[in-house]
C-alpha cells in the first residue's frame, strides 16, 4: 500500500517546551492510523502541522505526494479536518452550515446525503447551538466529509461522549474506511486505539515511542496476562514479585496488578500467600494485557492521569 | 464571489437570529434619539449668551440692536464695551457684538459699516453655530434693502435645534460602535476555533475578512437609514445635504472603526478581556467627541484628546452634511483624519492579529 502521509523528522517548540521532538511516521492509503497518548503529548500539534494549520520548526511533511509548505491550498482541498471545537456557527441550522462549508471547496457532497450519513436527519433544521454533544460531534465529522476527502483527520473524535455515541462514531469511521478513505486520528482512549485503529503510534513528550498494529504492540511487550485485585492492607511489591510465574508488579491506590506468564500457577500461589498472612483479597480478576499496560510499561505513567 | 455571497448570507442569518445583537445595533441608537428628542422638545432650543455694546446713538444702531434682541437663539445682555468683554473673558458670554460709534453715519452714507464680533476661537460651538448666525444677520442688515423694515423673523438663520445637533452625532456614534464591536465576533470565533477550522479549508482569508467588512458596512448603512428616518418622522430633523456624500461618510467611518475593531481583536485574547477593552475605547469617544455635549463645555486641557479622536471628525462631517452646522473642520480635514486612523489601525491589526 502506498503512503498518503509521510512525516520526516518533525520538530516544533514553544519556547522551552518541545511539543514535537523529531517525529517520523507514514500513513498508508486506506488505513485507520491512530496517535495514542496523554493530553499534552504532542498529538494535536503534530496533526495540525500535517493539516497545514501550523508551521513546523523543521522536518518535512508530504500529504498525497505534495509538500504541505508548497501546496497548502491544494492539499486542504483534498483532505477533511475535524478539530476539537464547540459549535462553529451557533445560530446557523445544520443544513446551512454544511451548505456553507461545501461552498469553500471545488466540489461538495449534497448536504442531505451528509446529514443522512451522520444520522442527523431529525436535527436537519435545528440551530447548531441546540445540538447535543454527540450531535455536534457528528456534525463536525460531516463537515470534515463535505468535500468527499481522500484523507480524514479526526482530533479526539469521541472525546467526552457516552459509550453509545462513541460506538456510533466508530461505526461511521469504519464505514468511511470501507469506502477507501484514509483516516488519521488522535485519541487518549486506549480502547478506541485498540478496537478502531489498524495501526497505532504511541506518543509521549513529543516523541513516538512505538508504532505497530495494536495486537502486535501488546504481544511485543507482553507475553503475559494481568491479574488485578485489592488487598486490605499494603504488601511490598518485592513480596508479590516472589509469586510463582509473576513477571512484574504495579501497585496503585491499593489496587495491585501482577503480570504473569502462567495465570493458574500465580493465582494459586497468591491464594496460598493470602491464607498464610491472613489477608483479605477482593475484586480479583484476570485480563489480557492492553495498550494501557504497554503505555505504562514504556513510560511508567498511565495515559489518563 | 459565490463564496462571498454564502458567507454574507450566513453572517446576516446569524445576526438576525441573535436578538441581543439586534437590539444593540438598531434599538439602542433609536432610544437615544427618542430620549434626547423628548428631553429637548417643546422649543427648548440651544440659546447662547451674547453680549451687546452699543457705542453709537444713531437710529441704525438702535435698529440693529432691536433685530439682535429678537433672535431666538440669543439671550442678549447689553452693557458697555469693557464690561461685556470682561464677561466674555470670564466665560459668561459666548460672543460680544460691538456696534462702534459712527456706525449710523457710515450706514447712512451707504458705506461699509463695521461691527466687531468678539468670540473665543477655542470654544468650538461659538465658531460653529454662533458666528454664522451673527454674520447672516449683519449681512442682511447691511444690504441696501429698506433698513427700517428689517424683520428678524424672515431672517434665514438656519436654526439648529438640540435634536438637530444630536441626531448626526448619534448616527456617528452608532457607526463607531458597530465598527469597534466587530472585534467581539472575531474574538469569539478565534476562541471557538472557527477561524482555525476555516483555515483548514481552501477558503482564502481575504475572502473571509471581506465578507465581514461588507456585512458590517451593510448594517451601518441600514442603521444610518433607520436613524435618519426615525429622527425625521418623529422630530422633523432635516437631511439637507447630499445623500451620496452622506453614504460616503458612513462607509468611510465604518471602515475606520472596523479597522479599529480588528486592531482591538488582535489584543484581546478572550471575550472577557475584550469587553472592558472595547468599553475603555468607546466611552471616551462617546462623551468627548461633541456628540452629546458641545466640546467647548470641556476644560481646555481635554481639547487635545478630543482633537485626536476620529469620532469628533466623523460626527462633524455628518453634522455638516445633515443639518448644515458650521464646520469644526473642513470636510477635507475630517476625511484626512479618518483615513489616517484607518491606515494606522489597519497596520497595527495586520501586524498583531492572530488567527488562533
Amino acid at each position: 500500500m502506498s503512503a498518503v502521509i509521510e512525516v520526516e523528522k518533525l520538530r516544533k517548540s514553544y519556547g522551552e517546551i518541545k511539543a514535537v521532538n523529531d517525529i517520523s511516521f507514514t500513513v498508508a492509503q486506506g488505513e485507520i492510523f491512530g496517535m495514542l497518548g496523554p493530553n499534552g503529548a504532542g498529538k494535536t500539534t503534530t496533526m495540525e502541522i500535517v493539516e497545514g494549520l501550523r508551521p513546523a520548526d523543521s522536518g518535512s511533511v508530504s500529504v498525497l505526494g505534495m509538500d504541505i509548505k508548497q501546496r497548502p491550498r491544494r492539499i486542504k482541498g483534498s483532505i477533511g479536518v475535524q478539530l476539537q471545537t464547540t459549535s462553529l456557527y451557533p445560530r446557523l441550522k445544520v443544513h446551512e452550515v454544511l451548505d456553507l462549508f461545501g461552498s469553500f471547496f471545488h466540489s461538495a457532497l449534497p448536504y442531505d446525503e451528509l446529514i443522512k450519513l451522520v444520522d442527523l436527519e431529525d436535527s436537519r433544521n435545528k440551530l447548531c447551538i441546540n445540538l447535543s454533544g454527540g450531535q455536534q460531534q457528528r456534525l463536525s465529522i460531516a463537515l470534515a466529509l463535505v468535500n468527499d476527502p481522500q484523507i480524514l483527520f479526526l482530533d479526539e473524535p469521541t472525546s467526552g461522549l457516552d459509550p453509545q455515541a462513541r460506538h456510533n462514531i466508530w461505526d461511521l469511521i469504519k464505514f468511511e474506511r470501507g469506502k477507501g478513505k484514509t483516516i488519521f486520528l488522535t485519541t487518549h482512549y486506549m480502547e478506541e486505539a485498540e478496537r478502531l485503529c489498524d495501526r497505532v503510534a504511541i506518543i509521549d513528550h513529543g516523541e513516538i515511542i512505538s508504532t505497530d498494529r495494536p495486537d502486535r504492540l501488546i504481544s511485543q511487550y507482553f507475553k503475559e496476562e494481568a491479574i488485578e485485585f485489592q488487598l486490605d492492607r499494603p504488601l511490598s511489591d518485592e513480596a508479590l514479585r516472589q509469586l510463582a510465574g509473576a513477571t512484574n508488579v504495579v501497585t496503585e491506590n491499593g489496587g495491585v496488578t501482577v503480570y504473569s506468564n502462567s495465570v493458574p500457577v500465580t493465582i494459586s500461589a497468591l491464594m496460598e500467600m493470602a491464607k498464610q498472612k491472613d489477608m483479605k483479597l477482593t475484586d480479583l480478576y484476570v485480563r489480557r494485557a492492553t495498550l494501557e499496560d504497554v503505555f505504562l510499561k514504556l513510560t511508567g505513567r498511565r495515559i489518563r492521569d | 464571489m459565490k463564496v462571498l455571497g454564502k458567507l454574507l448570507v450566513a453572517d446576516i442569518k446569524q445576526f438576525f437570529r441573535e436578538r441581543s445583537a439586534l437590539f444593540w445595533t438598531f434599538a439602542f441608537p433609536i432610544f437615544f434619539i427618542l430620549i434626547f428628542g423628548a428631553v429637548f422638545s417643546g422649543g427648548n432650543n440651544v440659546t447662547f449668551n451674547v453680549g451687546l455694546a452699543v457705542e453709537d446713538n444713531s437710529p441704525a444702531a438702535q435698529q440693529l440692536s432691536g433685530v439682535l434682541q429678537q433672535v431666538p437663539a440669543f439671550k442678549l445682555y447689553t452693557g458697555n464695551q469693557s464690561a461685556e468683554l470682561q464677561a466674555l473673558k470670564s466665560g459668561d458670554r459666548r460672543a460680544v457684538i460691538i456696534i462702534p460709534s459712527g456706525f449710523g453715519q457710515t450706514v447712512l452714507q451707504r458705506g461699509n459699516a463695521t461691527v466687531d464680533v468678539y468670540y473665543d476661537p477655542t470654544q468650538s460651538s461659538s465658531a460653529q453655530v454662533l458666528l454664522p448666525i451673527i454674520t447672516q444677520i449683519l449681512e442682511r442688515f447691511g444690504q441696501p434693502a429698506p433698513l427700517i423694515n428689517v424683520n428678524p423673523v424672515t431672517l434665514q438663520t438656519h436654526e439648529i435645534r438640540a435634536i438637530d445637533y444630536l441626531t448626526p452625532g448619534i448616527l456617528a456614534m452608532a457607526i463607531m460602535q458597530l465598527g469597534i464591536f466587530a472585534a467581539m465576533p472575531l474574538v469569539v470565533q478565534r476562541e471557538n476555533r472557527l477561524l482555525k477550522r476555516l483555515g483548514a479549508t481552501p477558503l482564502r482569508r481575504s475572502t473571509m475578512i471581506l465578507s465581514t467588512v461588507v456585512f458590517r458596512l451593510l448594517i451601518a448603512i441600514g442603521q444610518a437609514a433607520l436613524i435618519i428616518i426615525v429622527a425625521r418622522l418623529v422630530f422633523h430633523v432635516p437631511m439637507l445635504g447630499n445623500w451620496f456624500f452622506l453614504a460616503g461618510m458612513v462607509i468611510l467611518g465604518g471602515l475606520t472603526f472596523l479597522a479599529m475593531g480588528f486592531m482591538m481583536s488582535a489584543f484581546a485574547k478572550t471575550q472577557e478581556s475584550a469587553m472592558p477593552l472595547l468599553m475603555i475605547v468607546q466611552f471616551p469617544m462617546m462623551f468627548l467627541s461633541g456628540i452629546f455635549f458641545p466640546t467647548e463645555m470641556m476644560p481646555g486641557f481635554m481639547h487635545p484628546i478630543m482633537d485626536a479622536m476620529p469620532l469628533t471628525y466623523l460626527a462633524d462631517s455628518i453634522r455638516q452634511i445633515m443639518v448644515q452646522s458650521s464646520a469644526l473642520h473642513s470636510h477635507l480635514i475630517n476625511v484626512g483624519v479618518l483615513v489616517g486612523w484607518f491606515i494606522a489601525c489597519l497596520i497595527v491589526a495586520v501586524r498583531f492579529f492572530k488567527w488562533e
